[in-house]
């Protein structure tokens, strides 16, 4: 070749240069395939990191609705005033060479050296080499670039405020930190811009650099504290999950706290998207320059079986026992198939507080407050006595056992012209007057003396195998993790405590043992339909929430069972006919719930309790109607009432009325399904 | 008139074609990837058309390539009579830059001729080419005599120490290998030049020991620091002096990884270019500031090529200097005198020498040293003077059969 005739050519010294030109060339060669081919990943890679920022994205979080698809948890836009820092950079440049000046002059004051003045003096620091002594060092530039960041990105935040007639506060500590984690990313200045706000920026067209109004979806809860503990409520992620993959960024979102939130958290939430943004050497964006790697899923929809309307009458059923200061649990269950149709808990608490932000003071002070722990959902996981309620179960365990329902039992007279038992040397008290008892009278007066004795006779076993077959001492199975067993042992357990006579006198009117007021709906469930005792059902289905999406939802199967209580037919009724006559009857404890065209059949119960340091007492009335063909569990607790009668059948006969009247088409409310 | 690229004899055609077409390739490239490197900003600062950078670089050609043609019009052998003169010129010159000379970063290496700026470096490189093969180019028998060679060596030496205080450290050596190899060609002993070698050799081992490794009070040599810096870090001597106070280390390693940077990006960007690059305009490395925004259209043009083709574009423009430099050493060969000889001999290997030097500090094979790109880098002065080494070259050619 032409080119290489000289590598072997006669002439010795341009050989020589020729061989060394030629072996330059195909060292640097050889070097550039090391680069460029060999270890090309490895720099595809740095390049990419460096000027790469990937950015989680976090989905549309699904909506909760009540059974009829009514809206109980949504999404709410809301408007903030972000600032792109990449915009001030001309003005953050322009500050700092100003800057510069005044503390270079004052640093040269301070070191002794004059100044230049006059024409030559100045002409000749221009030629100065290097000006001793002046020069910033690397800490003060950056104090001072810190600085002027701070003077520019304040005074324009400040000009914004004055604009908007608020005063917008920015702490040079939280700029500072914004800079170093993510100066790619807007600083968000004003969190929550009202509607007025938002007309006022849009209509006037604000020509502030770097400024932009975003909207960003908000958790919005359109009946404020409605059925708060069930829905749940939302807290600020915090977690890494690994699983989602390396982000620079993860752009705030929320994961449930509690409830059906948190329960159902994974299907609310959707998968986040992820975004790459184009940075520049200084670690700003590059322009505008943004891609979404991977879009967000939206989440899915939970449909729940709540009854709005049914929900909202209970609840104010509910606060109106003791005006606004009643703690207490209301449960509305379908006997049919387990469908909770309503569920409250009192006090409750405004779920939206958690997602503006709670104070700590305030969260002590009213959130954790005692006795009121708001934050605890006591329908589902608030363990309690079940009193005299708890006697349905003995009577069932009796009659099954060979009670003769006819046979009289005569309570003998205490003091105060009021029954009692003795137990041993240990006296019982009893509401029941003294005088002679069959079933029914003792099922509807409440007869302590009636259930112990039998109780007493029939033992630990064939009455604690009763309350296990209806589930009792264990979950009742909604799928919200604030879920209770109560405490309801085995004969064999009981024995192994040590436990007397005397404790089963106690266990045999529902004292010693808890559960909760979502059992006692399962309970009262299968009493009302013979025996079938049924899952919870709390969720009805899960629908796409993405509207063009084909997806078909995921129902949740209704009417569960759990297990099936066979006992003689005769037993069911004696009882059902028993709870009847307690709420029918004018001498039945619950008579208050009574309700014309109607038939509300109920129990009563008041447990003693010893709680916070003092006597204190749990009232229930537990119930189902109508009588012919239950179509309604309704469970009313209260804590500290005055008896289950007086205080919780008042709140029962609420709910049933509202049923009623909706059935006979006589209130405007949506029909159930 | 006679065009001055036809030999006057035999009046038939001389332009190496090859040796033009590989310039020629260059030159568009070079306006190509300037224009990638600093087109955007340009078109931001709303410049009219004319100043754009890229067209600076091509105006820069046309005067070069007018230049070229000027040259052809006499044969070396007379210019090489004003050599001296033009290397005393050279050197007012870089005495100039002293007193009158306009400083950029730091560096003091230009004169202000009002809408001109002139680097004298690179002119004197040209006249310090002319001046020693003129001198090297008498009878051999006189290049044996120490004296001469002495003579030689000042030659080189006094540019080089004048373009060192600029300071200019990648100018100032490019004129040693030049010198060396003119002097390897024109017969200079062998044993005279392996012992100056060998004592430069030891001489620069223990200036780089000085100025790497002496504690401050110890340093006889005084570089600047930020060139002290580029070679510890080309050495990957650790900046934290051992016994330093945590803090003195932080401050070390900040420093280390600012003087780092514009190496270590110029290799991500040449790495990340790959086998066939990200595409003219393409490439994010210079766009994003990560080269140094000063430098990506001069000093590290070869980083912008690579990244936006690749290993093949680079190997490319690798071939293209290889045309060039392989047509000088031809050109060396065929030339009619000593003196043609040596002048191909010297652009050749002053050529070779900025090529290596760029592209090899580019890659990490060199230190970071302030050279340009033949052809390549932005700089009017720069690519005058590569165009007129080619001319040299084009003229050696054309008068090669002149007697």
């Amino acid at each position: 070749m032409l080119l290489f005739d000289q590598l072997n050519k006669g002439d010795r010294a341009l050989r020589t240069v020729a061989w060394v030109a030629l072996g330059g060339l195909l060292l640097l060669g050889a070097q550039l395939w090391r680069l460029q081919i060999f270890s090309a990943a490895k720099y595809r890679q740095s390049q990419e990191t460096q000027s790469f920022r990937t950015v989680r994205v976090p989905a549309m979080r699904g909506k909760i609705l009540d059974r009829n698809g009514v809206e109980l948890v949504g999404n709410a836009p809301r408007y903030q005033l972000d600032l792109y820092l990449d915009e001030l950079r001309p003005q953050f440049e322009t500050e700092y060479q100003h800057r510069k000046l005044q503390v270079l002059a004052a640093k040269r004051a301070a070191a002794g050296e004059p100044e230049p003045t006059g024409f030559f003096a100045q002409f000749l620091d221009k030629f100065r080499h290097k000006k001793r002594g002046v020069r910033l060092t690397r800490d003060e530039i950056g104090a001072l670039e810190r600085q002027v960041r701070y003077t520019v990105v304040s005074n324009t935040v400040a000009a914004v405020g004055q604009r908007m007639g608020m005063a917008i506060g920015l702490s040079e500590e939280a700029l500072q930190h914004h800079y170093l984690q993510k100066r790619f990313l807007p600083l968000s200045i004003v969190t929550s811009c009202t509607p007025q706000q938002v007309a006022q920026i849009t209509e006037q067209g604000w020509t502030v650099p770097g400024m932009a109004l975003e909207q960003v979806a908000i958790r919005s809860y359109p009946h404020g504290p409605l059925a708060a503990h069930l829905l749940g409520n939302l807290k600020r992620n915090d977690s890494y999950d690994e699983s989602d993959g390396p982000f620079d960024y993860r752009l705030p979102d929320y994961v449930g706290g509690t409830g059906l939130e948190k329960s159902f958290d994974h299907e609310l939430r959707g998968v986040a998207g992820a975004k790459s943004i184009l940075v520049n050497s200084a670690g700003y964006r590059h322009r505008q320059a943004e891609e979404i790697i991977t879009p967000a899923e939206p989440g899915q929809n939970l449909v729940t079986t709540i009854d709005l309307a049914l929900q909202v009458a209970v609840e104010q059923a509910l606060n109106g026992v003791k005006a606004g200061d009643e703690r207490g649990a209301v449960v509305v269950m379908n006997p049919a198939n387990g469908d909770v149709l309503a569920m409250a808990s009192a006090p409750a608490f405004d779920p939206s507080e958690y997602v503006n932000g709670i104070s700590t003071e305030r969260y002590n002070s009213y959130f954790m407050a005692v006795p009121e722990r708001r934050l605890v959902n006591r329908a589902s996981i608030g363990e309690y006595s079940p009193g005299s309620t708890f006697k349905i179960i003995n009577a069932l365990a009796l009659l099954e056992n060979g009670l003769n329902p006819s046979e009289i039992y005569t309570v003998e007279a205490g003091p105060g012209g009021k029954g009692r038992y003795m137990l041993g040397r240990r006296p019982i008290g009893d509401t029941a007057p003294p005088g002679d008892y069959d079933f029914r009278r003792a099922f509807i007066r409440s007869s302590n003396s009636y259930f112990i004795n039998y109780g007493l006779r029939l033992g630990w076993d064939p009455l604690m195998r009763m309350g296990h077959r209806f589930g009792l001492g264990e979950l009742a199975g909604i799928r919200i993790g604030e879920e209770a067993p109560g405490f309801f042992p085995t004969g064999d357990e009981a024995r192994e405590r040590g436990w007397s006579q005397g404790n089963l006198a106690n266990v045999s009117i529902g004292q010693e043992i808890t559960v909760t007021p979502l059992q006692m709906a399962v309970v009262l469930s299968a009493v009302a339909n013979g025996g079938k005792v049924y899952w919870p059902r709390i969720v009805d289905r899960l629908e796409s929430g993405d509207v063009l999406s084909n997806d078909k939802p995921v129902v949740v199967k209704p009417g569960q069972l759990r297990s099936q209580i066979n006992l003689q037919p005769r037993n069911w009724d004696l009882v059902r006919a028993a709870m009847r006559d307690d709420v029918a009857d004018d001498e039945g404890s619950g008579k208050a719930s009574r309700l014309k065209n109607f038939a509300v059949c109920g129990k009563t119960g008041t447990a003693e309790i010893k709680g916070y340091g003092r006597k204190d007492k749990v009232t229930w009335f537990t119930s189902f109607a109508p009588y012919e063909a239950p179509r309604y569990v309704v469970i009313v607790m209260v804590e500290s009432g005055g008896s289950g009668g007086g205080t919780c059948a008042p709140v029962a006969k609420k709910v049933y009325e509202f049923l009623r009247d909706r059935e006979q088409g006589l209130t405007k409310g949506v029909a159930t399904k | 008139m006679i065009s001055p690229l036809v030999a006057p004899r035999t009046r038939e055609a001389h332009v190496d074609w090859p040796l033009w077409i590989a310039a020629f390739g260059l030159m568009l490239v070079g306006v190509a990837f300037i224009y990638s490197a600093t087109g955007d900003t340009d078109a931001a600062a709303n410049l009219p058309w004319w100043r754009y950078r890229a067209i600076g670089h091509l105006f820069a050609f046309i005067f070069g390539l007018g230049a070229v043609f000027v040259l052809c019009l006499e044969d070396y052998g007379r210019l090489a009579r004003w050599s001296l003169v033009a290397y005393w010129v050279s050197i007012v010159l870089l005495v100039g830059v002293f007193l009158v000379g306009v400083s950029r970063n730091g560096a003091k290496r230009w004169i202000d001729f009002g809408p001109i700026q002139f680097q004298p470096s690179e002119f004197a490189k040209l006249a310090f080419l002319f001046a020693l093969a003129n001198f090297l180019s008498r009878p051999p028998e006189e290049l044996r005599l120490p004296g001469n060679f002495v003579k030689a060596l000042g030659m080189a030496l006094l540019p080089f120490g004048l373009i060192l205080k600029e300071p200019d450290l990648g100018s100032s050596l490019v004129f040693m290998p030049t010198a060396l190899v003119m002097m390897f060609v024109a017969g200079v002993p062998r044993a005279m030049l392996g012992k100056f070698l060998a004592g430069t050799g030891i001489i620069a081992a223990l200036i780089l020991f000085d100025v790497l490794f002496a504690p401050p009070n110890w340093k006889f040599i005084k570089l600047e620091e930020y060139q002290r810096r580029r070679l510890m870090v080309y050495f990957n001597v650790d900046f934290a002096p051992s016994g330093a106070t945590p803090d003195q280390a932080r401050q070390a390693r900040l420093l280390q990884r600012d003087t780092a940077m514009n190496v270590d990006q110029a290799m991500i960007s040449i790495g990340s270019g790959g086998l066939t690059g990200k595409g003219w305009r393409l490439g994010t490395q210079h766009s994003l500031g990560f080269l140094p925004r000063l430098g990506a259209h001069n000093d590290f043009i070869f980083s912008v090529i690579a990244e936006e083709k690749g290993f093949l574009g680079s190997v490319t423009v690798l071939g293209l200097y290889g045309v060039v430099l392989f047509t000088g050493i031809r050109i060396a060969g065929e030339a009619r005198d000593r003196l043609g000889r040596l002048l191909a001999t010297g652009v050749v290997t002053l050529l070779f020498s900025h090529i290596f030097v760029n592209i090899g500090m580019n890659i990490r094979l060199m230190p970071v040293t302030g050279i340009p790109l033949p052809l390549l880098s932005a700089g009017g002065t720069s690519v005058l003077c590569s165009l007129v080494a080619i001319g040299i070259l084009q003229n050696i050619h054309l008068y090669r059969r002149h007697y």
